[in-house]
């Protein structure tokens, strides 16, 4: 090995390690916030004071109201999910709004700012972005026009199409060309041709789909009903319904969260009067089920680190100010209790 | 002052060959006056009324007074807040009418126009003893007068402004020596296209607001008639209605539409004998609320039996009862209900240095007791002049709240099981006045106040349901100056006012600032007058305050300024043609009252009014 190689091929590993690759083959730095833990405060209705709260897991900083704090304006809006893909952090809020930045740094690359009601979720695929949206209430308060609303380009733009599905779209997943949307309301899964831009197959679900969640490399669509949950595997390449596993669990809420070896959290709540929230935990290969492995009231969401092995689970405090979020163990053991934004509702972790 | 000089006039030295002078009849307006010592009034002149005609109540109260008036954008629901409390907790009046909503539990001063009343007195603190249910912060007393004068008067006013702004009003009045008649008629309409930067969206780019045109007429057709030497008769009919599109949060794209209309009416009959008075109120009040198609009605019949008696040694008594009857259809829920209240109040004076009230009352709704409610006063003139006045005053009292019937029929979530919210007022002030060619007073109120019981709605899942958790104190200083004096032609009057309150949650062991309660506010003024011509100056500071509890997020605070110039020289043979232009928000100031409603920038008002 020559000197050059001495002095350049330690120079090019470290820059290979503190560096990323973007699709367009430029390196990007690592960003403050492509680690740790980042936390969606939905905000309280009327106020449009959602945002997102960064939280470093090395030295256990909390940073608030990242969006604000960099692109100096309000996110304003009421932040509903919060998606990564293809390099971008796309910040969906269901008062009518996408927003655009680069996961790093927070600074907005773009956004989708018309043509949209109550946009749920959000999809890549085809470069393209599809986003579930309810569709605007009718007089009796139902949203019969619900749609998945087509943006030409990944940085945002104007919405060209709106393709009509059933009632309240939740979560999207693509695959290849296709797009599958859970329909919650009407308990189908319906796939979108990317390319077409058309509705192309609709499965009947069990139960309200919510979340679509991978597992060993499979497809599941996790839904609920009163009595039950339920995880049913699609097949990518058949695009049918393969399997089904049930559990009694009464009174999920749709919140779910994938723990490590088959094993999920989700929230349940009995809802008014009686308001008693609860974490049932499930493992589909043993089947083995907990219910209220934590009780209380005000779960509003909940999320597990995959690295460090914790379970997240985010408390509203009413909507009357900043919320909070506690820290355990997969022991049940509590590590630590944050106070967040208000709203706390999801997590995602880098 | 005037008007409580003018009853006790009327009491006590009307001779009875007096036929020409009708005395207004208002129980309200008698007990808000006599039975109040110790305790915090602001009355507006008709000056003060006039120069905010073609403006809203709310925009009267923020910018002359302590209250906060939460705003949600232009001519959208205005709410007030007394001394850090909620706008339920705040009581007001139409000739003693309430005005809240029984379904809500309060008021939007958008749409209580100030051409509906002659005169605006506003109360501080907790008297649900003297005004029963809601007035915990504080109480707004709305009222009409007759025409003074006989034979035909009229005036017809008409404004021009900025963001499409047009406003006519008419009256007509017509008096005899034993019966008057007052035709109001207004129309307000508002488009509010007004330009604002839309900080939710990238760049901030400048926008024109297209979805809060605000839109209001209404009628009122009193009558006052004296059909003996001891009799009186007035009556009064309000009918007004307002149609707005709701102004979006900005990031929202909602497209909100509401609809209230109102119907009040009100009969008062008063007897007088030798040293006591009669008096009988009857009333009904219908409100109807639509809301994105969704209607919301509800009714109320009052009826009401007063008997007071101001005797010779300084002594005033008086005692009633009052019943309510309640309808409520709504789109949740249809439910009746009645309320009885008994009330007991005296006075004492001694030598006009000393005064005294005790007021005391029992009300009663469904199945329910609510604790007795007294309220004890004292008003002591230490230092009585020729020029000079200092007076003392203290206050102490109990306030009440009962639950809404949203909080406890809506369905799903409503509460049946809420308890009363109750609160504990005191206050102490000081009030030192100088007469003389530098006539100014000014007056200082420390007040301490806890509301208990207060009610939250909270989400249970996916439905909201209200709860008694919230304890809060509140403390402060209000702090209100006025002077007036004459340097050659010109007359002056200058008035400043500061605010401190101190609003903390103390539900939880860590003790927090509710939030949209500044601790900060003021306001100061300045006319000046030339003959006919006047300019006004005006501007009010409202503190920074947080958007949620113990919320990060704290809105700056802010600063307006107004400007007016008045002509009131112009007439044409017997017709008065006064002229008055304003221009609001002068610094073209970029503001919040809430987070992220966005407010207009500078506006001119051109308000010309025909008065016969």
């Amino acid at each position: 090995m020559n000197k050059f190689s001495k002095l350049i091929l330690p120079i090019f590993l470290g820059v290979l390690l503190f560096t990323a690759c973007d699709p367009t083959g430029e390196e990007r730095p690592q960003g403050v916030y492509d680690a740790g833990v980042l936390i969606l405060n939905e905000g309280a209705f009327g106020a449009n004071d959602g945002e997102v709260f960064h939280l470093n897991s090395t030295t256990a900083i909390l940073s608030p109201n990242l969006f604000e704090k960099v692109n100096a304006r309000p996110f304003a809006g009421l932040l509903e999910d919060l998606v990564l893909e293809e390099d971008r952090l796309y910040l969906v809020a269901n008062t009518g709004k996408v927003e655009v930045v680069q996961p790093g740094d927070f600074k907005s690359i773009g956004g989708v700012e018309k043509d949209l009601n109550q946009p749920r979720s959000l999809a890549t695929a085809r470069g393209k972005l599809f986003i579930s949206d309810y569709g605007p209430y009718d007089a009796n308060y139902n949203t019969p026009s619900s749609y998945v609303a087509v943006v030409q380009g990944l940085d945002g733009g104007v919405v060209k199409k709106k393709i009509l599905v059933s009632s309240k779209p939740e979560d999207l997943y693509a695959f290849g060309s296709y797009v599958f949307v859970a329909g919650s309301e009407g308990k189908k899964v319906e796939i979108l041709d990317a390319n077409a831009e058309l509705l192309f197959k609709s499965l009947e679900m069990p139960g309200q789909p919510v979340q679509f969640l991978e597992l060993n490399g499979e497809l599941w669509v996790f839904c609920y009903d009163a009595q039950k949950v339920y995880f049913v595997s699609i097949s990518k390449s058949g695009l049918s319904q393969t399997k089904i596993q049930s559990f009694p669990v009464a009174q999920a809420t749709g919140r779910i969260a994938q723990g490590d070896n088959d094993t999920f959290y989700l929230l349940t709540s009995s809802g008014w009067p009686d308001y008693k929230d609860g974490i049932t935990v499930i493992s589909l290969a043993t089947g083995i089920l907990t219910t209220d492995w934590k009780k209380g009231t005000g779960f509003y969401g909940i999320g597990f680190d995959p690295k460090k092995q914790q379970i997240y689970l985010a408390n509203a405090k009413g909507f009357q100010g900043n919320g909070e979020v506690t820290v355990y163990q997969k022991s049940g053991a509590e590590v630590s209790k944050l106070e967040v934004g208000r709203g706390p509702s999801g997590f995602l972790f880098r | 002052m005037t008007f409580a000089l003018w009853c006790v006039s009327l009491f006590y030295f009307a001779s009875p060959q007096d036929t020409v002078v009708l005395a207004e009849v208002g129980v309200h307006a008698a007990a808000l006056d006599r039975f109040s010592a110790g305790q915090t009034l602001i009355s507006y002149d008709k000056n003060t009324l006039a120069r905010y005609a073609a403006r809203s109540l709310g925009d009267l109260l923020q910018e002359t007074s302590p209250i906060f008036v939460r705003q949600y954008g232009a001519g959208m629901l205005a709410s007030p807040s007394f001394r850090g409390t909620s706008a339920g907790h705040t009581a007001l009046f139409w000739n003693g009418i309430p005005l809240n909503s029984i379904s809500l539990g309060q008021s939007d001063l958008s749409i209580l126009p100030l051409q509906a009343t002659d005169r605006v007195e506003v109360h501080f603190g907790s008297a649900a003893a003297l005004f029963g249910n809601e007035a915990i912060g504080g109480s707004v007393h709305l009222s009409t007068a007759p025409p003074k004068g006989r034979g035909f008067q009229g005036s017809l006013s008409q404004t021009v402004g900025s963001f499409g702004l047009a406003q006519t009003s008419m009256t007509a009045g017509y008096g005899t020596a034993k019966v008057r008649f007052q035709s109001k008629l207004y129309r307000q309409n508002q488009p509010n296209t007004f330009r604002y930067r839309d900080i939710s969206r990238a760049g901030a780019p400048w926008e024109q607001e297209d979805h809060a045109h605000f839109r209001q007429q209404g009628a009122i057709q009193e009558l006052w008639w004296q059909p003996s030497l001891r009799a009186q008769v007035k009556a009064s009919v309000w009918f007004n209605q307002a149609e707005r599109e709701i102004q979006p949060v900005l990031g929202s794209n909602s497209e909100d539409l509401q609809e209230d209309e109102s119907f009040r009416a009100v009969v008062d009959y008063q007897y007088q004998q030798r040293q006591s008075i009669w008096k009988i109120k009857g009333a009904l009040i219908q409100d109807r609320l639509q809301f994105n198609g969704q209607n919301n009605q509800t009714q109320q019949g009052i009826l009401g039996l007063d008997w007071e008696r101001h005797s010779a040694g300084n002594w005033a008594f008086r005692m009633g009862l009052r019943g309510t009857w309640m309808t409520a259809n709504l789109s949740t829920y249809s439910v009746t209900e009645q309320r009885l209240e008994a009330y007991q109040s005296m006075g004492w004076e001694l030598e006009d240095r000393i005064s005294v009230s005790l007021n005391l009352r029992q009300l009663a709704y469904p199945n329910e007791l609510v604790p007795f409610l007294p309220g004890l006063g004292l008003e002591w003139k230490l230092v009585q002049g020729e020029r000079r006045e200092l007076l003392f005053k203290t206050a102490v009292g109990l306030g009440v709240k009962l639950p809404t019937l949203n909080d406890r029929y809506w369905n799903p979530g409503g509460n049946p099981n809420l308890r009363p919210e109750k609160s504990k007022n005191g206050e102490l002030g000081l009030q030192l006045k100088q007469k003389g060619t530098f006539t100014w007073s000014q007056r200082l109120t420390y007040y301490r106040m806890k509301v208990d019981d207060w009610i939250i709605w909270l989400p249970k899942g996916a439905i909201w349901s209200p709860e008694n958790i919230r304890e809060v104190h509140n403390q402060g200083l209000e702090y209100q100056a006025n002077s007036s004096w004459t340097t050659g032609n010109w007359n002056w009057q200058a008035n400043l006012g500061y605010t401190y309150s101190r609003t903390r949650d103390r539900t939880e062991e860590e003790s927090q600032q509710l939030p949209y309660s500044p601790e900060h506010q003021g306001n100061a003024g300045l006319q000046l007058s030339l003959g006919d011509l006047a300019i006004d100056f005006s501007g009010f500071y409202v503190g920074p305050r947080s958007i949620a509890m113990g919320s990060s997020r704290v809105l700056d605070g802010y600063a307006l300024c107004n400007l007016g110039l008045s002509f009131s020289g112009a007439k044409w043979k017997s017709i008065q043609l006064p002229l008055r232009f304003q221009v609001l928000n002068v610094f073209n100031q970029s503001y919040e009252v809430l987070y992220l409603r966005a407010m207009p920038g500078r506006s001119y008002q051109l308000n010309l009014t025909l008065t016969l």
